[in-house]
């Protein structure tokens, strides 16, 4: 009774720290796995022990955790074996991204106001993921993100359309860096954007705060900074095209005006972890089975 | 005493790994990207501007056939496109047919002076943020969504529309009262 005891508890845990300890390799790796699944070959082999001979409460109590134990393993497993890597789904204000794990799409919002992406998934509720969200077979993270809003204009100061050709929306003013590109040794964020009334594409290469601060030369105060490079329209650079600016600064580069601010914007990470219903379902069958075999032990020595 | 019937125990089972297993093996929704995939959704309302600077919203159209299209003056095939528009909301102004232009991140003062160089009479809203072109999910210019009485969006095309389509996309709805 001890063995399956502790081969039940073993299990319920190993398999609920994959749910509240989240993203962690260890449960993806085989020798994790093998172990859940050499925990549950025992545990019923041991049920099966424990249970020969017995009847009643007692035996449909074990069986029960055994049961719920073998559904909370299985959830496990499958969540070890199958599930998709971690990930981050970062998109631009106003736009929905699918998410394919859920069924459904996460709806980036706009710059200014609540500033929480919300999932939205057929005939269900919007769910807003505020900091942390277990939803399904996922768990659903928000992270913040360094992203850039660019504007840009004519030589006469007329606002121009900015449009990413390459990029996740093709109308976005909002940059969302997530390539990087190595200068001087820096790994650095780096995206671009086209403005094609001026017939100009604009690479933009992120500085954090610290890179600007350990810049000679550099004037200002020690706060994020862009570099912007200039091409014409087939990608070809222009003479003189390239200029520093701070977070919010206007510059005239390459026939037309820029200014950039740098923002954080949140993200999604996509987290797998073990079926939410299937651990439910696993940790009530278990305490169903435990409520049997305590209300047995309190009933026995009336009896005797 | 037997804890469960064979049979019983099969179904649970089965429940169990479905339970688990089919999130796992999730198909990606259905809804193809780009503004075709959004039939059938409520339409987007954002709070603009008009060329003229007076404040515009799409909902003050309920009741009314909504055709919108995201242009900008440097998109050839907008260019193209706008008389065509301009002929539909004509002909079909008096039936309910409200059409009406989004300029994509332009200045008020070009898009007037484009749009009127052109002959258009239809509203004409600035679209600073370019936030209409994120919310029907652009991929290009120009892009055309057709949103029935109700508010919710019928139809939404991505490139240029002949006279032709643009009829043929209307009709149907002004139709239905």
């Amino acid at each position: 009774m001890n063995a399956f005891a502790f081969a039940a508890a073993a299990l319920a845990a190993a398999v609920l720290v994959e749910a509240f300890v989240p993203d962690r390799s260890a449960y993806h790796a085989g020798w994790y796995n093998v172990a859940l699944a050499a925990l549950l070959v025992f545990l019923a082999l041991r049920a099966r022990e424990v249970t020969r001979g017995a009847g009643g409460v007692y035996r449909t109590g074990i069986l029960t955790i055994a049961f719920g134990a073998g559904v909370l393993g299985f959830a496990g497993i499958a969540n070890g074996l199958l599930a998709p890597d971690p990930r981050t789904l970062a998109g631009v204000p106003g736009q929905q991204v699918a998410l394919a794990d859920l069924g459904g799409t996460i709806a980036f919002p706009a710059l200014a106001g609540a500033e929480t992406p919300v999932l939205l998934r057929p005939g269900r509720a919007p769910l807003p993921v505020e900091a942390q969200r277990y939803v399904g077979s996922a768990i659903l993270r928000t992270v913040r993100r360094t992203v850039v809003r660019v504007e840009g204009y004519d030589a006469n100061g007329a606002h121009l359309t900015i449009t990413q050709p390459t990029g996740s929306a093709f109308l976005s003013p909002v940059l969302l860096m997530r390539t990087t590109q190595r200068i001087a040794g820096l790994e650095l964020p780096f995206d671009s954007f086209a403005l094609p009334a001026a017939h100009r594409i604009v690479n933009v290469v992120l500085f954090t705060a610290a890179q600007v601060a350990a810049m000679r030369g550099i004037a200002g105060p020690p706060e994020p900074a862009l570099l912007f490079a200039v091409d014409d329209e087939t990608d070809q650079p222009l003479p003189h095209s390239i200029r520093f600016a701070h977070s919010g600064e206007i510059v005239s580069d390459g026939g037309v005006r820029l200014r950039a601010q740098v923002l954080d914007y949140p993200a999604i990470e996509v987290i797998a972890a073990p079926s939410l219903p299937a651990l439910a379902a696993g940790c009530a069958l278990m305490l169903v089975g435990m409520a049997m075999l305590l209300r047995r032990n309190t009933k026995t020595p009336s009896r005797s | 005493m037997r804890v469960l019937a064979p049979w019983l125990f099969a179904v649970v089972a089965i429940a169990i790994v479905a339970v688990v297993l089919v999130p796992l093996f999730r198909l990606a929704p259905t809804r193809s990207a780009g503004p075709t995939g959004l039939a059938g959704q409520t339409a987007a309302v954002v709070a603009l501007r008009d060329d003229r600077g007076a404040p515009v919203a799409l909902d003050r159209y309920r009741g009314k056939v909504v055709l919108m299209n995201l242009w900008a003056s440097w998109c050839p095939p907008c260019r193209a496109e706008l008389p065509d528009l301009q002929r539909l909301w004509a002909e079909d102004a008096g039936r309910g047919l409200v059409v009406v232009g989004v300029d994509q991140g332009e200045s008020a003062q070009r898009a007037r002076s484009f749009a009127s160089s052109l002959g258009v009479r239809f509203p004409i809203w600035i679209d600073a943020d370019q936030a209409y072109g994120r919310a029907y999910a652009a991929l290009g210019l120009p892009t055309t969504v057709i949103v029935d009485r109700r508010g919710i969006v019928a139809n939404g095309f991505d490139g240029a529309l002949t006279y032709v389509q643009m009829r043929a996309a209307v009709a149907p709805l002004l139709s239905r009262r």
